[in-house]
């Protein structure tokens, strides 16, 4: 039943472009969904592995960046008469490497971050994001620094008369739509498969995993190569939709963002994240049409935030669920939940 | 009966859509972006202040081609996606034919493929970077200068000054470094010697290490390119560890006047760069402009430092203002050509668009006037060179 | 060689209002482990109290500080009453998220009241600095400097020699046995997040005569104390103190002689450093880890 509901609901969002022709709606979608992809994979990593990273922004960025430069082109002295380049290359090749980079940069920041858990961690992520973004800032010769990257190419596809070119909002939307779905198919097999499990036990119990011979690092470092990419992926679409990137990408306010998507919206869930981010998306938006005062907008935002996190603490999606499933059984279904909360460290 | 009150509801909602629909009819609109929250909300509210001031005496005098305008102001958060967020909005929703923004080049560069996409002329009030008049976008006019001109202006003050050696002092963004480059650039085709550059986190307040290397480098004069809250806590820092050089700020976000308040006696002696100098507006291009403009926003209680930014949103509005009026409709092709041979007598000065870019996509870039003034005893005063 | 010690100087004066922002948060985020998202916009709060006693109300300079730190630990008693209560045993980025949110809507409210425009604090200590030889430092920042060792000392008599103290350290240790003692585990909670916060306050009320006040000058400060806690280990107030010294060094030598553009990412280069090789911070004792 909920997997028609699935492909019925992204059916219904494919045909949005038909239907809305208000080009302003489209980009609240679109910019949503680069989020929501985001979020996604967030929620790999803080859901499904249970490791606080408030340093995901920096996979997105990553993407973002090395994106736009294979696109770009650049060229950069590696030693005073010694210089490494790259030509331009068309965008979706541009965004494979922004995919790969991601990964192989979830590899190794993995590797190195999980020597440390719980709120160590927590540092070590923000800390390597704030390191990312200084780097894009400082190394002029290759980011433009805070001059920004711009004029990036849009993506196209095929050639001659058969070419299909991303600028316009409708098919933009599309890729997005089209991108997602793909992403939640990825991680939603995953998660269902052992590798997934395996995370999930090591994020119940982590010294009672590793007791039943699960290599913990392992799976951590593989759930953040997964998450990385697919941040990477959202970056990569973030470049060739806004078009300019500059160091401002590794906001903090965007892992905010996408925090507050992934645990208002309910961490573990594959739905989740998508509920979260489509709340949070519009909702500056519907705060911004109100026309109340700028700073009001935001004090709103904070305590909507604060009440659903209070009032659903494990998020909408789970509190959905579990009213579902306790008008049918009668309770069970939320005693075993809150049986597998894990243990207060 | 029960169906009443939500029929008289929709009723009450259905007229109040027409009449406001019918009101909008009678504007025209001109959209503005800027950042009234987030870091640089105190320079963006100054800006959206003045355009306001603009908007309303426009308005009083009949406004523009039969109709009154009317600004649709948005926030865009000091954040690039969302810059793009607001034109979109803007552009799609609002239909304005014209806009102002969006502050910082980081912010203005972020919105201009949206321009290029919709067609829709913007009026840069602020940004200083080079590159936004150098991309081959034919819909910017820029009416702020670029660090370039503002180098360039000063240079035969640097014999005048007999300036030897000077530091630099810059934010580490593209404002901080543009000015830095273009500054050191003309220092050193002008007879001078460059002592030492550091840079500075936007968001930092001690600068401890950066002005005990100053001091160390033996410049006579320190050039600091930053927003007002950093420049105050320069100036005291670097009389509190007694660094002895002639300060000079550039980039125009300096408020002299909140520099006195605030930072008191460190302020004396120093010298910064305006593109408005609210203290004796007889001097500016167009005097009665800029009385007219101060008197306004004196009259409105509004902040008095925030005078020297205020009035890029009030020149903004009017040329904004003369584009469509040139252009005899408020349609953003038709103001985007007639804006090249408008001439607005602003407070930046005799306003007009020259070309600068690529062949066939330049962007429009005015040359205001540039001005140096210096504190002495707690007054801004003009400089004697 | 003035240089170095002018850095040298500059160093130890920063140090001890770094280590003021991190005892705080080594009270709530070590002990508690609460991701205190509020914790700079309490050190922003501290500083807008002190402007609007001294500016406004006319209160005497250093009557103002001792307001300041009360209604600092105040604001952190009630936020810890209305938000945090509830959530006593959720998950760590449950709180996180009201944390967050609370930090939202405590940073816009104060740009409503008060603008983004910086606002500055009079102090009554001459504008001239003190001069020692070829070195020199203002008058402000010297008592900065005495109040904040004062403060590290009263915290460090409180939590380890009073009962109150005795009683934090049982609660965070062991809280059932603790509850069974007789220790009013709510009361414990709040008044550890209200010490945390009043130390944030009062370091703002320090430091906002000395910089200026804007809505987000708490952001940089809880960056830093997010810094100290990790470097001088969760939890350990001695570690919080010397971090914060290590902290002024590593940014002051680092800025001055390696890169002044870096010199607010010394922190968290030094993070990774010290995580990479000693996870559980320099000086915690049996952390372990996670």
């Amino acid at each position: 039943m909920s997997r028609y509901f699935g492909w019925l609901l992204v059916a219904f969002l494919a045909s949005v472009p038909l239907w809305m022709h208000d080009f302003y709606f489209l980009h609240v979608l679109i910019t949503t969904g680069i989020f929501i992809i985001a979020a996604m994979s967030l929620n790999l990593l803080l859901g499904y592995t249970g490791q606080l990273s408030l340093g995901h922004v920096a996979f997105f960025g990553i993407g973002a960046y090395t994106s736009a430069l294979v696109s770009l082109g650049f060229q950069i002295h590696v030693l005073p008469d010694f210089t490494i380049g790259l030509a331009p290359k068309p965008a979706w090749f541009a965004m494979l490497a922004a995919v790969a980079v991601a990964g192989l940069t979830g590899y190794a920041i993995g590797k190195l971050s999980f020597r440390v858990r719980g709120a160590y961690f927590v540092i070590v992520s923000i800390s390597f994001a704030e390191v990312v973004r200084l780097v894009a800032v400082n190394w002029v010769e290759l980011t433009q620094g805070p001059m920004a990257l711009n004029n990036i190419p849009v993506l196209r596809l095929g050639a001659g008369p058969l070419e299909l070119s991303f600028l316009r909002k409708p098919e933009f939307y599309l890729l997005v739509l089209a991108v997602a779905v793909v992403c939640y198919v990825v991680i939603a097999r995953l998660v269902n498969s052992r590798a997934g499990r395996a995370m999930i036990a090591l994020r119940e119990n982590e010294s009672l995993a590793t007791s039943v011979g699960i290599d913990v690092t392992h799976y951590l470092v593989l759930a953040t190569v997964v998450s990385a990419a697919i941040a990477g992926v959202a970056g990569a679409l973030y470049a060739h939709y806004i078009r300019i990137v500059d160091p401002d990408i590794f906001l903090f306010i965007y892992t905010v963002t996408m925090v507050i998507m992934v645990i208002t919206g309910g961490k573990g869930t594959l739905a989740g994240p998508i509920v979260g981010g489509a709340l949070f998306g519009f909702v500056p938006e519907i705060l911004r049409a109100m026309e109340i005062e700028p700073e009001l907008q935001w004090v709103v935002y904070g305590v909507l935030m604060i009440l659903v996190v209070y009032f659903l603490p494990r998020g909408i999606v789970p509190a959905i669920g579990g009213y579902f499933s306790g008008q049918k059984s009668g309770g069970t279904a939320e005693a075993a939940t809150t049986a597998a909360e894990p243990v207060q460290k | 009966m029960r169906k009443l009150p939500g029929l008289m509801a929709t009723a009450v909602f259905l007229t109040g859509f027409v009449v406001t629909g019918a009101y909008a009819q009678e504007t025209i609109k001109i959209g503005v972006t800027q950042p009234l929250t987030g870091a640089f909300a105190a320079s963006g509210n100054y800006v959206a202040q003045g355009a306001k001031i603009a908007e309303e005496e426009i308005n009083q005098a009949g406004g523009v081609l039969g109709k009154k305008i009317q600004l649709i102001t948005e926030d865009n958060k000091s954040n690039p996606t969302e810059a793009v967020s607001t034109v979109e909005k803007l552009i799609t929703k609002d239909k304005v034919p014209v806009l102002i923004g969006a502050w910082s080049s980081t912010l203005t560069l972020a919105v201009m493929p949206k321009l290029e996409e919709y067609k829709v002329p913007m009026i840069v009030e602020t940004s200083s970077s080079g590159k936004i008049t150098t991309s081959g976008n034919p819909y910017i006019f820029r009416i702020s200068p670029t660090s370039a001109m503002e180098a360039k202006a000063f240079q035969p003050l640097v014999k005048k000054m007999g300036i030897k050696k000077a530091s630099f002092l810059y934010t580490n963004n593209d404002f901080g470094i543009g000015s830095a480059n273009e500054y050191s650039n003309m220092l050193k085709t002008n007879g001078a010697t460059v002592g030492v550059m550091e840079t500075m986190d936007p968001k930092a307040t001690d600068f401890s290490a950066q002005l005990a290397k100053i001091k160390a480098s033996g410049s006579d004069t320190l050039f600091v390119t930053t927003a007002v809250e950093q420049l105050t806590l320069i100036l005291k820092q670097a009389k509190e560890q007694q660094v002895k050089v002639r300060i000079i700020s550039c980039g125009g976000s300096n408020s002299p006047d909140q520099l006195i308040e605030q930072a008191g006696d460190a302020a004396n002696g120093s010298y910064h760069t305006a593109f408005f100098p609210p203290w004796f507006p007889e001097v500016t291009k167009n005097p009665e402009v800029s009385k007219r403009y101060m008197a306004e926003w004196k009259k409105r209680g509004h902040n008095v430092g925030g005078l020297t930014e205020g009035f890029r949103g009030f020149d903004g509005v009017y040329v904004a203002v003369a584009g469509i009026k040139a252009a005899g409709k408020a349609e953003p092709e038709a103001i985007r050509a007639a804006l090249w041979g408008v001439t607005v007598k602003g407070i930046y000065g005799d306003i007009h668009f020259n070309k600068e870019g690529p062949a066939g996509k330049e962007s429009g870039q005015n040359v205001p006037v540039v001005y140096l003034v210096t504190i002495t005893n707690g007054k801004v005063v003009k400089t004697s060179f | 060689m003035d240089e170095l010690f002018q850095h040298f100087l500059n160093a130890i004066i920063l140090g001890g209002t770094y280590a003021l922002l991190g005892i705080g948060l080594t009270l709530i985020f070590g002990i508690m482990r609460v991701v205190n998202f509020t914790h700079g916009e309490l050190y922003a709060f501290g500083a807008y109290c002190m402007y609007a006693l001294v500016m406004i109300f006319h209160v005497n300079f250093f009557l103002a500080l001792a307001l300041a730190m009360a209604m600092g630990i105040l604001m952190g008693a009630a936020l810890e009453m209305l938000l945090l209560n509830r959530l006593r045993g959720a998950d760590i980025d449950t709180t996180m998220l009201v944390m967050i949110g609370a930090w939202i809507v405590m940073q816009n409210m104060e740009q409503f009241i008060w603008s983004g425009v910086a606002l500055s604090i009079n102090s009554p200590f001459p504008a001239n600095p003190l001069v020692l030889g070829p070195l020199s430092v203002s008058w402000n920042r010297v008592y900065v400097f005495i109040i904040a060792l004062a403060l590290i000392g009263a915290t460090y008599y409180l939590v380890n020699r009073t009962r109150l103290g005795k009683a934090m350290r049982a609660t965070f240790q062991d809280r059932d046995t603790a509850a069974l003692m007789g220790i009013r585990i709510d009361r414990i909670h709040t008044a550890t997040f209200a010490l945390g916060s009043g130390l944030a306050a009062a370091a703002g009320a320090l430091l906002g005569p000395v910089f200026v006040v804007t809505p987000t000058m708490g952001d940089l400060a809880a960056s830093k104390a997010f810094a100290i806690v990790i470097l001088g280990g969760l939890g350990n107030i001695t570690g919080a103190t010397l971090g914060g010294f290590i902290l002024a060094f590593v940014e002051e030598l680092g800025a001055g002689y390696i890169s002044s553009g870096y010199r607010d990412a010394m922190g968290f280069l030094l993070i990774i450093l010290i995580l990479l090789m000693r996870p559980t911070g320099l000086f915690a004792q049996k952390e372990r880890i996670g």
